[in-house]
């Protein structure tokens, strides 16, 4: 056993740090995220940097996700490189731009016609779709679920407020929007399955990373910031608490290292109960540390705290049901 | 990064497996089997005789001279199986580690492999009334006298003092030098005249630890472990040990009593509680998480020598799901956690479990020191003296 980062895995780690660093201060994200957008002109420089390379394992990808939950990195990549991307690479072909998935499984009606598919139906709070230059859109075909790629321009997308306007997301309608077949039965329901799994595995990555920075943040102020003569992190009450958060997040990281090298559904259960609850406990306790300015909008904790809040609403259901069934078996 | 053991590893854990199978009574799905002191000197004699004692110990000393991942096995597999600690948990674990470091060929002679064959048990005599958190204020004196050491003083809660035969003694020899240079380590003989050994009862009723005074012993100056006010850097290497595998130790017998909540839990018909369930599978994603931060810890030192600086949080955290297994365990039995004893569930186990975990995050560092470490070695926070 090695449970331990490779020398690759450590210096794509390091990279991505940098490069994420010097990219984006607090002040590009605030600007990002106030106004609801995602810094597409970038994604050029992303895919040359290989973040969509196919030879990014799962552990690869958990690095980048906690990478990208650090920076809140304000491009669509979760939701390419996590959600659609195995659908295009199951197809064997490359997606065009950003993308993302849109589960209209029980929603969505896909037909034939002579000249190709046709999709109907309305799929609730798809993220990203809104800069996607495709929509995979998983929909029901007479011989069982497919997976078909429908350009943005095809649907008809409206914006959803949300809680992290980093991540938002639309509802999106088709009415006889054309599809390209990328998976068709029986191949897609897994492929649906385990994208899922992949993509919860990414998310705790993020997570931990979300809880690290806040850390972090927390960290640096307990240290700058004087009262009573002494640097607050020279207190108790506050350098405990800090020391609580960073056991949280060391705790949740080996969980979402271990799904990334072993993914179990007990082993992504666990990463993603651990890393989304590590996520919110340290941003709060993050905001506590920080005082006053911890809770102004100018004060940057906020937004990593909305990403917790995010995170825990897309992983937090679920996981612990999961876990108690394989420890007791079917709850009668 | 790999979660499977390696071919050599699975071999010896394959070998282990089969070797704790033939030894042991299968494991017991209720409370555990108590072992006499006897029974735990002829097991330390049997771990020895089958080469599982001193894994990681230099194979000059007797030991394997594996790295400690093999330790980690061992630590996994005997906790799994329910097999008893080597009667000498501390001499193995802590004071041989120390004296392999800096003792002389004559004390690495006598006392080495009595440590691996149980024949000899060490206790730590560290704690005083007045320096348990604040260890470096100890007051015991040892005085110079021709050819070594009279000392006077107090040592508290030595765990297993009433057993053992030897003590790795912490006292002050320069008065007057820096708190932390002032130190000297001792091996000090247990049957030494002026030693007396009293037992302090636990709030659970045991009574495994102790009271050590001494009055006048004489140590002569070849029971000096290390040199001469190097006490502190000594104590410092016997706790950098216990850190070392021991959260893999701790985190599986937290699973094992986990499995006993389960049991518990079904005995009970609080299994279809949603609110039950989801306290017990949040303590399951408490101790995953402990057990794959061990797997981490263990790779830093396989790599580097030295735990990774996420070890710091095993002990810490540990307590604490050790401490909520017990008190859900005891909630569960509802009106049936007031009794005690044959009377009670399981015969007692919960209650004791209850209680004696109460000093898991007192014992070995309290939880305050481990966060104080933490935010200051870790975090790099000020110090908050
Ligand atoms: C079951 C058991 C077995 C033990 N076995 C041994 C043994 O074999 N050998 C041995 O030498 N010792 C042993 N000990 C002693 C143990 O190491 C000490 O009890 C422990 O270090 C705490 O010291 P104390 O009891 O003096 O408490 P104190 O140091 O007096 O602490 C009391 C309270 O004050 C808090 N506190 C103290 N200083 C600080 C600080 N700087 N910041 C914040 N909070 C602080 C503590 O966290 C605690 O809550 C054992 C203890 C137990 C309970």
């Amino acid at each position: 056993m090695d449970f331990a980062l490779t020398e690759d895995q450590t210096a794509l780690k390091v990279a991505a740090r940098t490069y994420l660093e010097d990219t984006y201060g607090f002040e590009r994200i605030a600007a990002f995220a106030d106004e609801g957008e995602n810094d597409l002109a970038a994604w050029p420089e992303l895919v040359r940097q290989g973040w969509l390379d196919p030879d990014l394992g799962l552990a690869e990808l958990v690095l980048l996700a906690e990478e990208g939950g650090r920076a809140l990195h304000p491009v669509p990549w979760f939701a390419t490189a996590g959600l659609a991307l195995p659908v295009y690479r199951a197809a064997g072909v490359e997606p065009a731009g950003p993308a993302t998935l849109a589960d209209g499984s029980g929603t969505c009606r896909a037909t034939r016609r002579d000249d190709g598919w046709r999709l109907d139906g309305a799929v609730q709070a798809v993220l990203h779709a809104d800069v996607a230059t495709e929509i995979v859109v998983a929909a029901r075909t007479p011989a069982g679920v497919a997976l078909f790629g429908v350009g943005r321009a095809a649907a008809s997308v409206s914006a959803c407020a949300g809680i992290d306007p980093l991540r938002a997301t639309s509802d999106v309608a088709l009415a006889g929007a054309e599809g390209r077949l990328l998976a068709g039965p029986p191949s897609a329901a897994p492929l649906l399955a385990a994208i899922r799994s992949r993509a919860t595995t990414l998310l705790a990555g993020e997570a931990i990373g979300v809880a690290d920075r806040a850390l972090a943040i927390a960290v640096d102020h307990a240290k700058t910031r004087s009262q009573f003569d002494r640097p607050i992190g020279s207190f108790q009450a506050v350098s405990q608490q800090l020391a609580d958060g960073y056991a949280e997040v060391e705790l949740a990281r080996s969980l979402a290292y271990r799904a990334a090298a072993a993914p179990s559904a007990e082993a992504v259960a666990c990463a993603a109960h651990a890393a989304s609850r590590a996520a919110v406990s340290v941003c709060e306790t993050a905001i506590q540390v920080c005082g006053g300015m911890g809770v102004t909008w100018e004060f940057p904790l906020h937004r990593w705290f909305r990403r917790a809040l995010w995170l825990e609403a897309e992983l937090a259901s679920g996981p612990l049901e999961a876990i108690a069934h394989s420890l007791f078996g079917e709850h009668s | 990064m790999r979660l499977d053991d390696s071919e050599d590893q699975a071999a010896f854990r394959a070998g282990l497996k089969a070797w704790l199978a033939e030894q042991l009574p299968e494991a017991t799905p209720s409370a555990p089997r108590a072992w006499s002191a006897d029974e735990l000197r002829a097991w330390s004699k049997a771990l020895h005789a089958a080469g599982y004692a001193g894994l990681t110990w230099p194979s000059e000393h007797g030991g394997r001279g594996l790295s400690p991942s093999y330790q980690a096995i061992y630590a996994e597999e005997s906790a799994l199986a329910e097999a008893p600690d080597h009667a000498g948990v501390i001499g193995l674990g802590m004071v041989g580690p120390a004296i392999v470091h800096y003792g002389t060929d004559a004390q690495k002679a006598e006392h080495l492999p009595r440590i691996l064959s149980g024949e000899t048990i060490f206790c730590q005599g560290f704690s005083e009334p007045d320096a348990g958190s604040d260890l470096a204020s100890v007051r015991t004196r040892a005085r110079r006298v021709d050819g070594g050491y009279v000392v006077d003083g107090e040592k508290v809660w030595s765990s297993y003092a009433h057993l053992a035969d030897h003590c790795l003694l912490l006292a002050r020899t320069d008065p007057d030098a820096a708190k932390h240079r002032g130190l000297t380590c001792f091996l000090l003989d247990m049957r030494a005249p002026g030693v007396e050994v009293r037992p302090l009862r636990q709030l659970s009723g045991d009574t495994d630890f102790n009271q050590i005074l001494l009055s006048g012993v004489e140590i002569p100056d070849d029971r000096v472990l290390g040199e001469p006010g190097q006490g502190w850097r000594v104590a410092l290497t016997t706790l950098a040990h216990e850190r070392g595998t021991f959260g893999i130790t701790l985190t599986a017998r937290l699973s094992v009593q986990l499995d006993r909540l389960v049991k518990t839990a079904k005995a009970c018909g609080a299994d279809t509680d949603p609110r039950v369930r989801a306290e017990i599978a949040e303590l399951y994603v408490d101790l995953q998480g402990l057990r794959f931060t061990g797997y981490r810890a263990l790779a830093a030192m396989e790599r580097t020598g030295e735990p990774g600086p996420e070890s710091s949080i095993l002990k810490l955290r540990w307590s604490q799901a050790n401490q909520r297994v017990s008190a859900l365990a005891l909630r569960l039995l509802g009106a049936g956690a007031a009794a005690d004893g044959t009377d009670a569930f399981w015969g007692g186990y919960w209650q004791h479990q209850r209680l004696r975990s109460r000093a898991n995050s007192i014992e070995g560092g309290t939880s305050e020191i481990l966060r104080g470490i933490v935010a200051e070695r870790v975090l790099g926070l000020p110090k908050s003296r």
